[in-house]
């Protein structure tokens, strides 16, 4: 992996970036990490720049799938009538949205989803949500110690996916563009930005050496990945961990990349409903039943086999990456001791 | 600005236009879209499958029991087996239903062209294949001889009647076990693979196409290695939950493959290859 800036990389002065934002803010609705009154950080729809603390080196709490793929939301409506049984398709306009300041891991998890939602079928709840989006990412210079996006491949920096990329000099931003909506966003409002520099480029090349060595855990995502695909995790590493699952689905729904959802119907009277999609886990003893109760998945042994096997094995033979951004949410949300760390750490145990 | 995107989740109504009672658990609705241009447009291929929504049930997959050949309407044939199932059986004619689809990889009609097809089935199982054998004898000539073994659990559970006695009017090779007799049963009892046992087949001419419940299955499989069919030349079509259809919601994971875009339909070979409860055991 090459990390040098190109040569017709910017220079965004940190003073500068309110003002920037407020420009974009006024075209677009602006969504950044922002730091609560209860000392959390969100990634939040900020209605009012000068009150937000926008919280640039701390990793958010939710990652951006809520804003793509909502916990729930309403695929269409259905009613009763005489003249039959019919559906009415849910009219919804969502204003052109900036993400500031999301992380490589995110950023990274974004650009999954777009996969999953148009590789066979284009989702047109998703891609209407992800059109006339604008990603503006923003290095890690200082991973968190449960942070691993190195060995999955998919941080501290990133290479190309965001239409702007934000590295942190210090007093100043180098920014790369990326996409076109990015290059365009430099030239509208190029008062804000200068040139790069040698050295700036040189910063930023040192900045990433560092972030690379401040990783506190090794997590050998690699190996679990041969070891699936050569199908020789023990049985029992599967069967342990089964049985530690708490079922509560947290690793799902915190997971940038957990895009499994179910469809249901909502009757609102007997002769009208909604219906409505939402998020799942595969992990759910239920994901797989069938009327009858029948269920070709032994929930005990099996339940997280298809969560693991999904990320590091099949998703590695699609896309040729695996789909664990290395976020760390999940290792800090289980409390089972079976997120995707303890599975990593103990298929290679197992092998030693 | 791109495209505007067609709403892929959005069901169609369909009109209910007749139905046949197979049995106490299996009816056969035929189905018209209401849109009578869309209607007339439809196509599908055997082993395909449509979403079905009632009121308040959500969706559910039911496999096309129709042929394609007899274009202006398609037969779900439902089994009894849950909350939006036994809502259909309450269906009249005249009501309205919801359908997405056609979903999911449909039998490889084209290969079994001039092939013996061996028809193997348990109970609803009948219903997809039903699809194939009625596409089969509307086009005689481009396929060998048929055959359909048929085991149900009683004689008073033999679904798909009319079909049977239809086909066999028509030359498939038709034949009927009952796990357990009742009076007046003079035909066979016993699992279906004992069925195979009397039949003199061309192997090599042969692929067998079998749905039915999972010990079934397994049964039948061992019996057709046994008889020498090779993994490649048998074929099924897989159950599963299913939310979207279109290989995104992932509930109907088979070890990697998604039984609602990689299958419904897979051959003996393909499945060897998945880590899956049917061949399990």
């Amino acid at each position: 992996m090459v990390h040098t800036a190109a040569t017709d990389s910017h220079l965004l002065k940190k003073d500068h970036l309110k003002g920037f934002l407020r420009k974009l803010a006024k075209e677009y609705r602006l969504v950044a990490p922002v730091r609560n009154r209860h000392g959390d950080v969100l990634f939040t729809v900020i209605d009012d720049l000068d009150a937000a603390e926008i919280e640039l080196s701390e990793p958010p709490q939710n990652s951006l799938k809520q804003f793509f793929l909502p916990q729930q939301e309403q695929l269409s409506t259905y009613t009763v009538t005489p003249e039959g049984y019919d559906f009415h398709p849910v009219q919804a306009t969502i204003p052109p949205t900036i993400y500031f300041g999301v992380h490589p891991c995110d950023l990274s998890a974004v650009l999954y989803m777009d996969v999953v939602f148009s590789r066979r079928q284009r989702d047109p709840f998703y891609l209407r949500r992800r059109h006339g989006s604008v990603l503006i990412g923003v290095n890690c210079n200082s991973p968190s110690p449960n942070c691993f996006c190195n060995a999955t491949g998919s941080g501290p920096f990133l290479e190309m996916g965001s239409d702007l990329q934000l590295t942190d000099l210090g007093d100043r931003f180098l920014v790369e563009t990326g996409r076109a909506p990015g290059q365009a966003l430099i030239e509208r409002w190029q008062g804000f930005f200068s040139p790069s520099a040698d050295k700036d480029r040189a910063a930023h090349y040192q900045a990433f050496l560092e972030a690379r060595g401040r990783f506190s855990r090794q997590v050998h995502v690699e190996q679990a990945i041969r070891q699936l695909e050569a199908d020789t995790v023990e049985e029992k590493i599967w069967q342990e961990l089964s049985l530690r699952c708490q079922d509560c689905g947290g690793c799902a729904y915190l997971c940038p990349t957990c895009t499994c959802f179910t469809i249901s119907d909502q009757r609102l009277d007997a002769a009208s409903g909604r219906r409505l999609r939402s998020w799942d886990a595969c992990t759910f003893a239920g994901f797989t039943a069938m009327a009858g109760d029948h269920n070709p998945v032994q929930a005990k042994t099996a339940a997280i086999r298809q969560r693991f096997t999904h990320k590091l094995r099949d998703d590695v033979r699609l896309n040729g990456r695996p789909s664990c951004v290395g976020c760390g949410r999940c290792v800090s949300i289980c409390f089972g001791g079976t997120d995707i760390v303890r599975f990593v750490e103990r298929v290679c145990q197992g092998s030693l | 600005m791109p495209q505007p995107i067609t709403d892929i989740y959005l069901p169609r109504q369909a009109r209910v236009e007749q139905i046949e009672i197979e049995n106490s658990q299996i009816a056969t609705f035929v189905l018209a879209f209401s849109d009578r241009r869309y209607n007339d447009a439809f196509r599908y291929q055997p082993g395909q499958f449509m979403l079905v929504s009632m009121p308040h049930c959500g969706e559910a997959p039911i496999s096309i029991s129709s042929t394609p050949t007899r274009p202006g309407n398609i037969h779900l044939s439902v089994r009894k087996a849950g909350k939006l199932t036994t809502a259909m059986h309450g269906l009249r004619v005249g009501d309205t239903i919801g359908l997405r689809g056609p979903y999911g990889r449909p039998f490889p009609m084209e290969q079994l062209a001039g092939r013996d097809l061996l028809f193997v089935a348990g109970g609803i199982g009948l219903a997809p294949l039903r699809a194939v054998v009625s596409s089969c004898l509307d086009q005689p000539d481009r396929f060998g001889a048929l055959t359909v073994l048929y085991g149900s659990r009683t004689p008073s559970d033999i679904a798909f009647q009319s079909d049977l006695e239809l086909w066999h009017n028509q030359g498939v090779d038709c034949r009927l076990t009952v796990d357990a007799a009742e009076p007046g049963w003079d035909g066979s009892v016993g699992l279906v693979t004992a069925l195979l046992d009397d039949l003199a087949l061309k192997l090599d001419k042969s692929t067998a196409l079998i749905c039915g419940p999972p010990l079934m299955f397994r049964a039948v499989l061992r019996r057709l290695a046994d008889m020498g069919f090779s993994d490649h030349q048998v074929l099924t079509t897989m159950e599963r939950h299913m939310k979207c259809g279109v290989g995104i919601c992932r509930h109907c994971h088979m070890d990697g493959k998604l039984a609602c875009v990689d299958g419904p339909v897979f051959s003996l070979a393909e499945l060897r290859k998945l880590k899956i409860m049917e061949l399990d055991g």
